[in-house]
This record gives structure tokens, C-alpha cells and sequence, in this order.
């Protein structure tokens, strides 16, 4: 299973690109786009939201490819940038206040949080475990996914939130509370109700 | 019987099995068209700003003129003054009774403002920072009590809460957009 992370582009391919070489931009876009647009939509949840960051986040790596100065995986330097646009996203209170007026943020993530996150063919317990993440608040969301998935530590989540690593921690905690009971809803006390 | 860590950790297996990937949402030629879509206003926002300047330029030279035939008048500001005391009194203090109404009609009118004035100020962008980052905080709150079925009074104190801050940040915004015009 490819992570972004790991995506390297070869140099050659990547000269041609900041030439400005169609091709190997489109070849770039090719390699890098299925997993970029998997991390975005894990982290915000909704779908159309996930495609305007991304198409953010992919125009800012063809802008900014100059940049690049090839220490670190491309992947890695372009997870960077789709993080930071979707940690925008999730802290800005006019973005909140917007989902707030629609009903998209409450409504969309809990009502029809497993239709928003589903594949198109899911397996039984990755679609499970989608319908688990999405009954997660944006932030806590975010938090567990760059923790346990991208390897975070607290201090660099707290960094990108612009917040405390008490913040960090608690957010966590609360996060994987939330999914133990959706997984083990008698293990726990409290009974899970599908939201 | 497991440990708190064990559920942990399998939990986090659980995440780590997921997908890395998935279809992208759309190929080359529409992100490509999209981009150029989005580039446009871009573009077009660089050409009205040379213009927003001449008009300004202009204006500076034709109030010069005025200003050597008359006394100042107060009267633009003035009507900028009305105009935004109008605004005001919809959003904030007018009609509306309902702390709700008031709250999302506050809502609206910070969302229909740009997202930074034109000239920041250090001293003012900080506390729309600070009460930003507190909304924030309390959204997050609230959420995690609305969807853990929380009790009606404390959902009734963080929404109160909230009403507060939105409040203070519209005094606040208000105070910006009042500054920006009065230049």
C-alpha cells in the first residue's frame, strides 16, 4: 500500500517539470495525485471540501516546485503542503462559520459521514472504520490521522494547530475513546449509537 | 480482557490499513482546467488593483481641487460612517431580538467580510487572532458534546459561550472596517 510519504519522483522527471514540460507535469500529477487526494479527504472529511484543497495543494506544487530542493521525498514535501492547506481549512473560524450556516459540518460528518467518506467499492472493514472516522469531530479527526497514521508527534501537531501539546494529547484521547466505543460498543460502559 | 494500550494500538492498525490511495477526483486536462479557471480572477484582481489605484490617485487630485475652494467637509465620511453605523445596527443591535438570529446574523456578516483588512493592524489583528482561536476551541466543544448526546445545560453554556465571543469579534471587525473606511 503506497503512502504518500513514500512517492519519489525520478531527478530527470523532475528538472522537466520545473522547465515547465507538460508532460512530466502530468506524470507528476499521475504518481502523486490518488494518494494526495486519499490524505486530504481523511483529514476533512467531505468530498467536494477535499477537492478544492487539493486542487489548492497540487497547484502550489507545480508553483512552488522551484522550491524543491530534494532532501526529502516529493511525497513527503507535498504532504507537507496538503496538511498545512487542510489545517488552514480546519482552523479557520470563517470556514466554520460557513459549514455551520449550510449544515455541511455536523450534518454531513455525523448524519452521512459513511456516504462522504466511502470508496467507491469498500471493503467491509475499511468501510467500518471510515464510518468510525467520520463520527470523529474535524479536529480529532485530523489529530489521530496524523498520530497514528503519518507518525506526528504531539509537539509537531500542536506546531501545525498552532497549539499546545496538552491540546494535541487530549484530542487523542477523546479521539480514540470515540472509536473504541464505535468498535467495542459493549467493551467500553457507554453503548455506540450510529450517528 | 485488554489493556487501554492494546485497544490503542489496535485501533491505530486499524487506521494504518486504510487506503493509502484512492481514485483521484478528477485527471490532468480538468485539474489543468480548473487551474487556469482559478488563475483568471487572479489575474484580473492584479489588473483592478492598478486600477483601484489610479481611480484613488484621482480622486486624491480631485479632492486636492475641492479642498482648495472650500472648507473640509466631513460629508463621505460622514456617509461612511451612516453607512457602516446601518450595517451595524442590522447585524448586531438592529431588528433582531433572538440571541440565535443575532449570533448568525453576526455569523453572516463576518463571513461576508474579507478575511484580512486591506492594512493590518498588530494590536487588533492579535485579539481577532486570539478570539479566532477561542471560537475554535469552543466549536470543537461543542461538536464533541453534540455528538456525545451531552447535557442540555452544559451545550446551553458553551452555546452561550460562543454567542460571546462571535459577539466581541464582530465588535472587533467592526472597529477594523470603521478604521479602513475612515483612511
Amino acid at each position: 500500500m503506497t503512502r504518500l510519504v513514500e512517492i519519489e519522483v525520478s531527478h530527470d522527471l523532475l528538472e522537466r517539470a520545473r522547465r515547465g514540460d507538460q508532460r512530466a507535469q502530468a506524470e507528476i500529477y499521475a504518481a502523486v495525485a490518488s494518494t494526495t487526494f486519499a490524505l486530504i479527504r481523511r483529514l476533512v472529511g467531505h468530498r467536494t471540501i477535499a477537492e478544492d484543497l487539493f486542487q489548492d495543494t497540487m497547484m502550489t506544487l507545480y508553483e512552488r516546485l522551484t522550491e524543491y530542493r530534494g532532501e526529502a521525498p516529493l511525497g513527503a514535501w507535498l504532504r507537507q503542503i496538503a496538511i498545512s492547506k487542510c489545517l488552514m481549512f480546519l482552523r479557520s473560524p470563517w470556514q466554520r462559520a460557513r459549514m455551520r450556516l449550510e449544515g455541511m459540518c455536523t450534518e454531513d460528518a455525523q448524519t452521512h459521514g459513511p456516504a462522504l467518506l466511502a470508496t467507491p467499492a469498500p471493503r467491509e472493514e475499511s468501510f467500518d472504520v471510515e464510518r468510525a472516522l467520520a463520527s470523529l469531530s474535524p479536529t480529532a479527526r485530523a489529530v489521530i490521522w496524523l498520530y497514528e497514521v503519518e507518525g506526528y508527534s504531539h509537539q509537531e501537531i500542536a506546531r501545525c494547530f498552532g497549539r499546545s501539546i496538552s491540546f494535541s494529547k487530549s484530542q487523542l484521547a477523546r479521539a480514540h475513546a470515540r472509536l473504541r466505543e464505535w468498535f467495542e460498543p459493549n467493551g467500553g460502559g457507554q453503548a455506540c449509537t450510529p450517528i | 480482557m485488554h489493556t487501554d494500550l492494546e485497544r490503542m494500538k489496535r485501533i491505530a492498525q486499524r487506521l494504518r490499513a486504510l487506503p493509502g490511495e484512492e481514485p483521484q477526483p478528477y485527471g490532468w486536462e480538468e485539474f489543468k482546467r480548473r487551474a487556469r479557471e482559478q488563475m483568471e480572477p487572479r489575474t484580473r484582481g492584479v489588473n483592478q488593483r492598478y486600477a483601484a489605484i489610479a481611480a484613488a490617485l484621482l480622486v486624491l487630485v480631485a479632492g486636492a481641487a475641492v479642498w482648495s475652494r472650500f472648507t473640509r467637509s466631513d460629508a463621505s465620511s460622514h456617509m461612511h460612517e451612516s453607512q457602516l453605523a446601518h450595517v451595524r445596527a442590522a447585524t448586531v443591535e438592529g431588528a433582531v431580538n433572538s440571541a440565535d438570529t443575532r449570533v448568525e446574523v453576526g455569523e453572516r456578516w463576518l463571513a461576508s467580510l474579507p478575511k484580512e483588512p486591506v492594512v493590518v493592524r498588530v494590536g487588533t489583528r492579535a485579539a481577532v487572532t486570539d478570539l479566532e482561536d477561542r471560537i475554535a476551541e469552543v466549536d470543537d466543544l461543542l461538536t464533541d458534546e453534540t455528538v456525545d448526546g451531552g447535557q442540555p445545560a452544559r451545550l446551553h453554556l458553551l452555546e452561550q459561550e460562543r454567542a460571546r465571543l462571535l459577539n466581541s469579534l464582530v465588535e472587533v471587525r467592526y472597529a477594523e472596517t470603521l478604521a479602513a473606511a475612515s483612511r
